[in-house]
């Protein structure tokens, strides 16, 4: 069991929770901004990504932890989001490659 | 039902209490004590034993079903079965040995020796590793009642869409197969897990990472495979089950599916599957050639690194079996590039091999012989399997029995012969019998020339340009001789599988008894006695560097032995984990389930009650136990927290596999509603805010367990779950309103797409509060205080992981356009 002051502060915590809120709030605003519109998608990527990195980091405790278990997590993670893009490409529209 | 609290054994140490292993209990123990002490023992050398026996056992059944496939194409036009037969043979044959044969004996090894060669007295979780076995045996009478209800799978070993899908396969048959890969697929990852969590944390004192014997390296190489790479096709054979089941349009090709989408996903599975079944052979072979050369292995480093770098570059390869569907110049190139890079470290491997036998004293034995064909074998398959990573050889081989014979060469010349060498190796320390050395080494010959006389003629017959899978020719085609001369083999191979059963049985009945040490081994499990005591070691043995036990014998390089340590027992006795018969309960009712889902609703409710009541007796059977309450190991680690975390990176292949498959589909309904006639983006924002703040509640009750405040970590518990509970509730709003306005699972490939995700998802979330809501009643009972931290820790980090899934989900399937 880790230690308890291995871990964030209770207003850490809190501190991430406003912040996720506001993230939250900042990806239902911008969809409806036009101007955005080009930029959107990446944009709505950053934030979630954002998002992600901050629970995985603070409240999984992750950034606190030791560095197999970042390995353990992180590792699965790319690759599943290699094979994930590779097979939004493969199937049927072959968004990248070319038949 | 157990037999209570830890067990708690006599080794060296005259001061422990001692309590003997139930078998040994009367000293001649009844039948029935005897048969339960099996069924519910979560000793890792006993499951490794269940393992072998049952997957020898399976071996024997798929090896039948070859010898009935080469004896229809013995000769031409022959009618020993009918066509339809034929393609249950061979779908049966494939599916038997990839999952029921080769896996499960390389799972027997990883059981019995792991834990010996790391020096552990047991795995990190034994529990958890019966109910593998349990499953696992359940998976497989599963897949083999199919004959009994008459309705084999016919479909082929890989299962290709839409020959699966209801039109085509309106009987059970297909249902048996998928559910029964989904059974077996849970007892892998559940293995695999295990399995990590016991070579990362559960090492002997001195047993750094790169200590480590080769086999425990190739089989943590093996578990990480297992744990991504079968979610991908857990994956497909949900979309299978919902397209057959439920009437989805996964496959459909009429509602805007694709095909390719099952071919991808089962090959991202099915590559990797090639290196879980063979690289464990490779770690065997790297424990027997240095002991029977009497050297060091060659190059340990670099064989370590060859087999991670396998396993990597084991992922980017799967599209090499689809070169025949046109993926285009750019993706074939790049699979094949990617597939030609993987015969470098394999070719590491072979010379390192061939280097480590180069000026050794060889000792001819049984294992020895198995070992080395290993390396002539596999090479033959490897270098036709480098034939195949070149498109435009592949296409001309394709499909063809040139293909059969690489896999065979592959499969067999490489872990089945591994597996045997393995056999001959560890049986004396298994059995405490030596086996017939002259009797081994012609049964060892028999397999060699029958495998080779079976196998290698049917190069020529691809090359002949005759076709896989086809039930019978014709005279004059030129296939005769060969088909003629590989039915033979196959015959005399059959032959050399049963000489073993009968090595074994005049080894168990009257072999020599074997000594502790009888091949002068190099690692740990040659330091204990043959068999091992059930508590492995008397007092956990010291590790000098890598070959532990060469270097105590005869020292280092320069012949310098190590200063003897002194062992100094646990003081507080060996702690031993009790018996248990929960896991045979859940897997049983895992087994009722699936034969529900084919004849009766009824016994679904029956079998997911058992499988429920039994997870929740699994769970709470050692709650408050004493002896499970320290669990940090190597990493410095819980090992239930490094278990999660590597359950969580297997989820997020699942999951990653989900949304891309939504996103490949987003657009290519040909009916509405599409999403964002539908999406409620408001909504979906709200319930994502709830269950953003739950995972905010969730570190809150861990922070309040972890300094004893028990009001609070209450509080925050029910706070946590009834946000969850929240969420679900807008998610079933969501469906319904969305049923109301014309979506359903059937609707499109829009409704299919987007209910199999979210519902997932929503599933997890209804396993997370069923999970706090069982950690908030033991709080109300009392019984869970400080100590307790750990298990609320591990459910918080699933809850987390749920609420970043909901995060990507919210963004790729409401937010983006």
């Amino acid at each position: 069991m880790s230690a308890p002051a291995d871990h964030a502060s209770i207003g850490t915590y809190l501190k991430v929770a406003a912040i996720l809120a506001v993230i939250t709030a900042l990806e239902f605003g911008v969809i409806y901004i036009r101007r955005l519109t080009p930029i959107l998608v990446p944009l709505l990527i950053i934030l979630s990504v954002g998002k992600f990195a901050l629970v995985v980091m603070y409240f999984m405790h992750l950034r606190y932890d030791t560095k197999p278990l970042t390995f353990l997590f992180v590792a699965p993670l790319v690759l599943a989001v290699a094979l994930a893009l590779s097979l939004m490409t493969l199937p049927g529209d072959f968004l990248l490659f070319k038949r | 039902m157990t037999t209570g609290g830890p067990r708690r054994v006599a080794g060296a140490e005259p001061a422990a209490a001692y309590t003997s292993p139930p078998t040994a209990r009367a000293g001649h123990p009844a039948v029935a004590t005897a048969v339960i002490s099996w069924l519910t023992t979560v000793d890792h050398k006993r499951i490794g034993i269940l393992y072998g026996v049952t997957a020898f056992a399976f071996l024997l059944v798929g090896g039948l079903e070859a010898l009935l496939i080469r004896t229809q194409l013995l000769r031409p036009n022959l009618g020993v079965v009918s066509a339809e037969t034929y393609n249950a043979l061979f779908t049966m044959h494939g599916t038997t040995m990839v999952f029921l044969a080769i896996m499960p004996l390389n799972a027997a090894f990883f059981n019995y020796v792991i834990p010996l060669m790391i020096g552990a007295r047991d795995v990190a979780f034994p529990r958890l590793n019966a109910l593998s076995y349990w499953i696992f045996l359940v998976g497989g009478l599963f897949l083999n009642a199919s004959f009994l209800a008459g309705a084999p799978p016919d479909v082929g070993w890989f299962g290709y869409a839409n020959l699966t899908t209801r039109p085509f396969s309106p009987g059970p048959s297909v249902d048996f197969w998928l559910l029964s890969l989904q059974i077996l697929g849970a007892s892998s990852i559940i293995a695999a897990v295990n399995f990590i969590a016991t070579i990362l944390n559960m090492r002997a004192p001195g047993m750094t990472l790169m200590r480590m014997p080769l086999f425990v390296w190739m089989a943590l190489v093996v578990q990480f495979l297992i744990v991504l790479a079968f979610p991908a096709v857990t994956v497909g054979l949900i979309f299978l089950m919902f397209d057959r089941f439920f009437g989805t349009h996964f496959y459909d090709v009429a509602a805007g599916g694709d095909l390719h989408l099952w071919q991808h996903l089962f090959w991202i599975f099915g590559h990797p599957e090639v290196y879980i079944l063979i690289l464990p052979a490779f770690g065997i072979v790297s424990e027997v050639l240095p002991t029977f050369s009497r050297k060091p292995l060659f190059g340990a480093q670099v064989m370590i690194y060859s087999g991670i770098l396998i396993g990597f570059f084991g992922f980017g390869v799967w599209s090499h079996h689809m070169f025949a569907v046109g993926m285009g110049p750019i993706a074939d190139a790049a699979f094949a590039i990617a597939t030609m890079i993987i015969a470098i470290p394999t070719g590491v491997k072979i010379f390192n091999w061939l280097a480590t036998m180069w000026g050794g004293r060889l000792r001819p034995s049984v294992a020895f012989h198995y070992a080395a064909g290993l390396v002539g074998l596999f090479t033959i398959g490897g270098l036709s399997g480098i034939m195949h990573a070149s498109p435009p050889v592949d296409l001309q081989q394709h499909d063809s029995y040139f293909v059969v014979a690489h896999m065979h060469y592959v499969l067999i010349g490489g872990s089945l012969f591994g597996i045997f060498a393995g056999l001959y190796y560890w049986w004396p320390k298994v059995t405490g019998r030596m086996l017939d050395e002259r009797l081994g080494t012609l049964q060892f010959w028999v397999v060699a020339v029958g495998f080779n006389v079976a196998f290698f003629p049917q190069h020529f017959l691809g090359a002949l340009g005759m076709p896989r899978r086809i039930y019978t020719y014709s005279h004059g085609s030129g296939w005769e001789l060969w088909n003629f001369v590989s039915s033979v083999g196959a015959y005399v191979l059959g032959l050399g599988v049963l000489l073993f059963v009968v090595v074994a049985v005049r080894s168990l009945r009257g072999g020599a008894r074997a000594p502790a040490d009888p091949w002068d081994g190099r690692t740990l499990e040659w330091r204990t006695s043959s068999p091992p005591p059930v508590h492995d070691f008397d007092a956990i043995p010291p590790v000098y560097g890598r070959d532990s036990f060469w270097r105590e014998k005869y020292g280092d390089a320069r012949g310098q032995k190590p200063a003897p340590r002194v062992e100094t027992p646990d003081p507080h006795g060996i702690h031993l984990p009790s018996a248990s018969i929960w896991p045979i309960v859940i897997a049983l009712g895992l087994g009722i389930a699936a034969f529900g889902a084919l004849y009766h609703l009824a016994l679904v409710v029956i079998g997911a009650g058992v499988t429920v009541i039994g997870a929740f007796a699994f769970a709470l059977e050692h709650h408050r136990n004493p002896a499970h309450a320290d669990q940090v190991g190597n990493l410095g680690v819980d090992h239930r927290k490094l278990a999660m975390w590597t359950f969580l990176g297997s989820e997020c292949f699942l999951f990653g596999t989900l949304i891309a498959t939504y996103v490949a589909y987003n657009g290519r309904s040909v009916v509405g509603p599409h999403p964002h006639e539908i999406l409620n983006i408001p909504l979906t924002t709200l319930s994502t805010f709830d269950l953003l703040m739950s995972s905010l509640l969730m570190v809150l009750a861990l922070a309040a367990v972890q300094r004893g405040d028990r009001r609070q970590a209450r509080l925050w518990l029910a706070g946590t779950a009834l946000f969850g509970a929240i969420f679900l509730g807008f998610q079933a709003y969501e469906f319904t309103a969305f049923v109301h306005e014309g979506l359903t699972l059937q609707t499109n490939l829009f409704g299919s797409t987007f209910f199999v995700l979210t519902g997932f998802h929503g599933g997890h979330v209804t396993l997370g509060v069923v999970w706090l809501l069982s950690l908030l009643v033991l709080d109300l009972r009392g019984r869970l205080g400080v100590q307790d931290a750990m298990k609320v820790e591990v459910a918080g980090l699933y809850w987390h992981f749920v609420d970043v899934v909901w995060i990507v989900i919210f963004t790729v399937v409401y937010l983006i356009p």
